[in-house]
Parts: C-alpha cells; sequence; structure tokens
C-alpha cells in the first residue's frame, strides 16, 4: 500500500510541477471559457424567444440539457485528446529512460506499479474534470439549478475518462516510444465510441443487445441525465479492470525479455 | 549469501550465459570482469529479479530470485548499467521516493536518506534538479539509490563508468568501506577497479565462467609457459643467440633497451638457473634476471581473447582491447 502511495504521489506532483500539465489545464480552460459562455447566451436567447417560436422541443429550455450537457459533450471532446497525453509518459518513458529497472528491482508487485500509476492519472484526470465544473457551478451561483443531477453527469463524465486513463495507460505499457502511445490511445478513446455502432447493422436480437450493453453512448446517456444504473456502473469498472489488468500483464511481462 | 547454479539466459537462438555456477558468501567483494557482451550484466539483471532465467537457479540469502522475488529485492541495492534516476525530481526527492519503495521504515526514512547522500558525497547537492546535474554527479545519485535501504546484497553494475579520476577513487574508497557490512558484487572492464576493491574475481567470457578465484591465485595461474626477464651489461648482438641456445627457451625477443631481452621459456625453475649460468659464462655481464609474474590484464587477455589456433590477429586485437581495459 505504501509503494503505492509512493508511486501516486510521486506522479501525481510530476504532473502538479510540470508546466506541461498546467498549460494543458490552461489551454482546457480556454476553450472552454469561449464554448461556455456563448452556450449560455445562446441559451438565454432561446428562452427570450420560445414564446414565438412554437415548435421548440421543451429540452432546449431546460438549461441542463442545453447548456450543461453540451458543455459535457465538449469537455469529452477534450478528454479523448487530452487523457492519452497525460498517460502517454507513464510507462513508455520509465522504459526509454530506464527507471524502470528501479521499478522492477524494487519489492513491490506489478499490480502496486499499475496501482499507483493509474490513481495518479485518474486524480490528473480529475483536475481537468473539476477545472470544467467551475463553469457550471458559477452559473449556480447566480440561477437554481439542480446540483444533484449536475454533479451526477459530471460523475458521468469522470466515470468516462476513467476507461480513457485505464485504456490509455495500456497503450502507454506497450510501447517505449510516448508518441506512439499517444496514438495509440487517442485512436482508442475514438473507437470505444464506435464499437455501439454495432447495434444499427446486425439483425440478431442478442447480437444488439450485446453491442447496446458495450456501447458507451448508451451509459453514459443515462448517466448524464441523472439516473446511476448499476449495470452502467459494472460496465464501467469492468473495462478500467481490464485494461488495467492488461497492463499489469505487460509489466509482468517486461521480467521475460 | 549467492547461489547460482546452471543459471542459462538465452535471447531466442543467442545464449547470453550458459549454465554459470558461483557462489558469493556473505561480506564479500566479488568483481565480475568480462569483455563487453560477455553475460556480466545478464547474470546482474538475473540475480535482482529483474528478468527471469531460462533455466537454472539463482538464490539470495535463501530465496530463490523466481519464487520468492520481492524478499530477494527487499535485500538488494542495485545500480544498473544507466543510472534509474528521475531528470525531474530533486536529488533528496528521488531517494526518499527510492526509501518509500524499498520499504524503508517511515522513521528511518531520513537518516537512511542522509547516509546515503554523506557516503557518495552528494550532500552539496541534495536540493538540485537531477537533471541539472553532470553525468558523474548522476552516476553517484545512482549508487546513492543502491545504498539508500542498507541492503544486505549490493550489486553495481559497472559503478565507476562516467566518472573523474578522483571520483572513481572515492567509488573505490567508498566500495573499500562498504566491505565486510554488505555482500557486493561488481562488474567492470576496468582491471585495476577489480585488482584494487575485490577480494575475489570471476572472469566470464561468451557467457561462461573462465576462471574464477582470489587474485593471488590467478596471478600465479599456470599459462604453460614461463616469462623472464634477462639485463645484461655488454649488449652484444650474440647475446641473443647465447639465449636462443639455451635448451627450453621458446623465443628472445628484444626489450625496451638494447641490454634488455625478453625470454620465453617452458615451464620450470631450473631454466631460470640455466639463463643465469648461461650469462655467467658467456661473460656478458649479468645484471638483472627475474620471473615475470603474469598480472591481471594478461590473465584477462589470456582467458578471453587467447584462441588456439589464432596468433598475430587475435594478438593484435588483444593488444588494442588491452589498452581500453586499463582505461587509458
Amino acid at each position: 500500500m505504501r509503494a503505492v502511495l509512493a508511486i501516486f504521489s510521486k506522479e501525481f506532483k510530476g504532473f502538479l510541477f510540470n508546466p506541461n500539465f498546467l498549460v494543458v489545464c490552461g489551454l482546457c480552460a480556454t476553450v472552454l471559457s469561449w464554448v461556455y459562455p456563448n452556450q449560455l447566451a445562446m441559451f438565454s436567447s432561446d428562452l427570450n424567444n420560445h414564446v414565438f417560436a412554437q415548435q421548440m422541443p421543451p429540452q432546449q429550455l431546460n438549461i441542463h440539457y442545453a447548456v450543461f450537457l453540451r458543455h459535457l459533450s465538449y469537455l469529452n471532446l477534450l478528454l479523448i485528446l487530452i487523457v492519452p497525453a497525460l498517460t502517454m509518459r507513464l510507462f513508455a518513458e520509465e522504459k526509454k529512460m530506464r527507471t524502470f529497472d528501479l521499478l522492477l528491482t524494487s519489492p513491490i508487485s506489478s499490480a502496486q506499479i499499475v496501482a499507483g500509476k493509474y490513481l495518479a492519472a485518474l486524480a490528473a484526470v480529475f483536475t481537468i474534470i473539476l477545472i470544467a465544473y467551475i463553469y457550471p457551478a458559477t452559473t449556480g451561483l447566480f440561477a437554481k439549478i439542480n446540483w444533484t443531477t449536475l454533479t451526477v453527469a459530471f460523475l458521468g463524465i469522470f466515470l468516462v475518462a476513467a476507461v480513457y486513463a485505464a485504456m490509455n495507460l495500456f497503450c502507454s505499457a506497450l510501447t517505449e516510444s510516448a508518441i506512439v502511445a499517444y496514438v495509440m490511445a487517442v485512436v482508442f478513446n475514438i473507437l470505444i465510441w464506435f464499437l455501439g455502432m454495432g447495434v444499427e447493422v446486425v439483425d440478431s436480437n442478442v447480437a444488439r443487445s450485446v453491442f447496446e450493453h458495450i456501447s458507451l453512448n448508451q451509459h453514459l446517456a443515462a448517466i448524464v441525465e441523472g439516473t446511476v444504473r448499476t449495470t452502467s456502473l459494472v460496465f464501467f469498472f469492468s473495462i478500467v479492470f481490464l485494461f488495467t489488468f492488461m497492463s499489469e500483464r505487460m509489466v509482468e511481462a517486461n521480467r521475460w525479455r | 549469501m549467492i547461489t547460482i547454479e546452471n543459471l542459462t539466459k538465452q535471447y531466442g537462438d543467442n545464449v547470453a550465459i550458459d549454465h554459470l555456477n558461483f557462489t558469493v558468501n556473505k561480506g564479500e567483494v566479488v568483481g565480475f570482469l568480462g569483455p563487453n557482451g560477455a553475460g556480466k550484466s545478464t547474470t546482474m539483471k538475473i540475480i535482482t529479479g529483474f528478468m527471469a532465467p531460462t533455466s537454472g537457479v539463482a538464490k539470495v540469502a535463501g530465496f530463490d530470485v523466481f519464487e520468492n522475488p520481492i524478499e530477494v529485492k527487499k535485500r538488494i541495492g542495485y545500480l544498473p548499467e544507466t543510472p534509474p534516476v528521475y531528470l525531474d525530481m530533486f536529488v533528496e526527492d528521488y531517494l526518499e521516493y527510492v526509501a518509500n519503495l524499498k520499504g524503508v521504515e517511515v522513521n528511518r526514512m531520513s537518516t537512511q536518506v542522509d547516509m546515503a547522500l554523506e557516503k557518495t558525497n552528494l550532500l552539496g547537492v541534495r536540493k538540485r534538479l537531477i537533471g541539472n546535474l553532470s553525468k558523474g554527479f548522476r552516476q553517484r545519485v545512482g549508487i546513492a539509490q543502491a545504498l539508500v535501504s542498507d541492503p544486505e546484497v549490493l550489486i553495481l553494475d559497472e559503478p565507476t563508468v562516467g566518472l573523474d579520476p578522483k571520483q572513481v577513487a572515492e567509488i573505490r574508497d567508498l566500495i573499500k568501506e562498504l566491505k565486510g557490512q554488505h555482500t557486493i558484487i561488481l562488474s567492470t572492464h576496468i582491471l585495476p577497479e577489480v585488482q584494487m576493491t575485490c577480494e575475489r574475481i570471476i572472469i566470464i567470457n561468451r557467457g561462461k565462467i573462465v576462471a574464477q578465484d582470489t587474485l593471488e591465485n590467478l596471478s600465479t595461474i599456470k599459462s604453460g609457459t614461463r616469462k623472464v626477464h634477462v639485463r645484461v651489461r655488454r649488449a652484444e648482438p650474440a647475446a641473443a643467440n647465447v639465449l636462443k641456445g639455451i635448451k627450453g627457451v621458446l623465443k628472445v625477443a628484444a626489450g625496451k633497451t638494447g641490454n634488455d631481452w625478453e625470454v620465453d621459456t617452458s615451464e620450470g625453475e631450473e631454466i631460470i638457473e640455466a639463463i643465469a649460468r648461461e650469462v655467467m659464462t658467456q661473460n656478458l655481464g649479468l645484471l638483472e634476471i627475474n620471473s615475470v609474474k603474469a598480472d591481471l590484464e594478461d590473465i584477462f587477455l589470456k582467458l578471453t581473447y587467447d584462441a588456439p589456433g589464432d596468433g598475430a590477429a587475435a594478438k593484435n586485437g588483444a593488444h588494442s582491447a588491452g589498452a581500453e581495459m586499463t582505461g587509458v
């Protein structure tokens, strides 16, 4: 446990004191600071005009759907590209700088190494999501919003980011080059969104329900509306477990070369 | 303390080490010597539990490195070929991190870190970023890292590479100082280093142990021939012929000056007597005669480069390599 904590705090400090991470956070904030007020302005003009626009769907008049969920989808887009940048170094750099030798000759198990690194990646991702949370939270200062639904929606995006982090950590464990790890990780992140596409093309009911269950979209859609289903939690945790387990195997495999 | 039995490691078809057998006792300092690519690093990596052997057994303090890697790793401090330092960390933070990984008790943490810094003379740079340190300093941080958990066994893979002569001397002193408290295996291809620090030497070539003994025993290794150095007062061209005429003399070569002769002879002490007698009878004026004791370099070159059948080429190769071996 102590070793996990040591690796976690070393990696997390590495993020916080690394100017690159701060730059990434800053750029994220820049994008969101441009997009969010615009969304908010559009929403307020929709509210003013809804009397004249008869056929406007009622969801458009709900701040959660019209502003917060769009905010989350932009955040998701950013995370697809940023999480790989956070995780790419975690194993690839260790291997390249030969510091991996230190970890592999320390009295700790591969699982502890992966756990420490994964938790550090989660903490870094959490920081970025926290930054994004500030925007709707400030709206809450001068408007009445549903805090629970908002927080649950952010929890949903955090779970998705946890899935990205697990997959991307695995990519980093596969290679010595941080660039290769980054590209591979982005492809993984995009790919997982298209898995659910299978629903449209298969005929059998069984296959359709399988595709429905492995579709990230399906699970996220419910959570961002404020409904936490255990099947969704099981789904997210299984993917995280699968990829952290495979990372652990990759670390262990280094002993066999 | 360390037992190696029939240890073999193959990379595909390439045999890196081939059925190694040796033991290292508690408190011993053992030098691991061999040309580049002989299998020194591979053997060390297996002992540290960094990689698994293809077959064979390696035990540290009674624990099998493969069955019980955690127990083995607790007892080992390891300095790999490249010091495993994070360039974006401060020296002190780095050592604390390593101490945490190695499971040093929390209340002993700061004393252990201070001890490691002091022994490697790093107190002055403890607050510096490792990335800003020179290669020699990084190497020393690597050594400090191996020492910080006060391990029973220290495994140092070429510890003095990249250091300046003063630092090299300091590290050698450090190793001498650690003698007795720790069991040390150190690999190198710098021969004086082994001569100065190690009690026992294991010479390894192409994955096989070619010799393992104490330095004294290795120096008197039976090589089949004896080298005799003769110095005379009257350097006459005839002297060579006189020497060649003696029974048992194989080859006579001119030495540094016209008065010196290097004589290769068959083994046996009587040959020295015969040479002396002959030189006296011929009235050449004997000044000096001595049997040249093989030094470590000769032994090393003989064991690792002298393959039977290849003459001059091997010898030339051996000489150029010899220059590198001494590090000059």
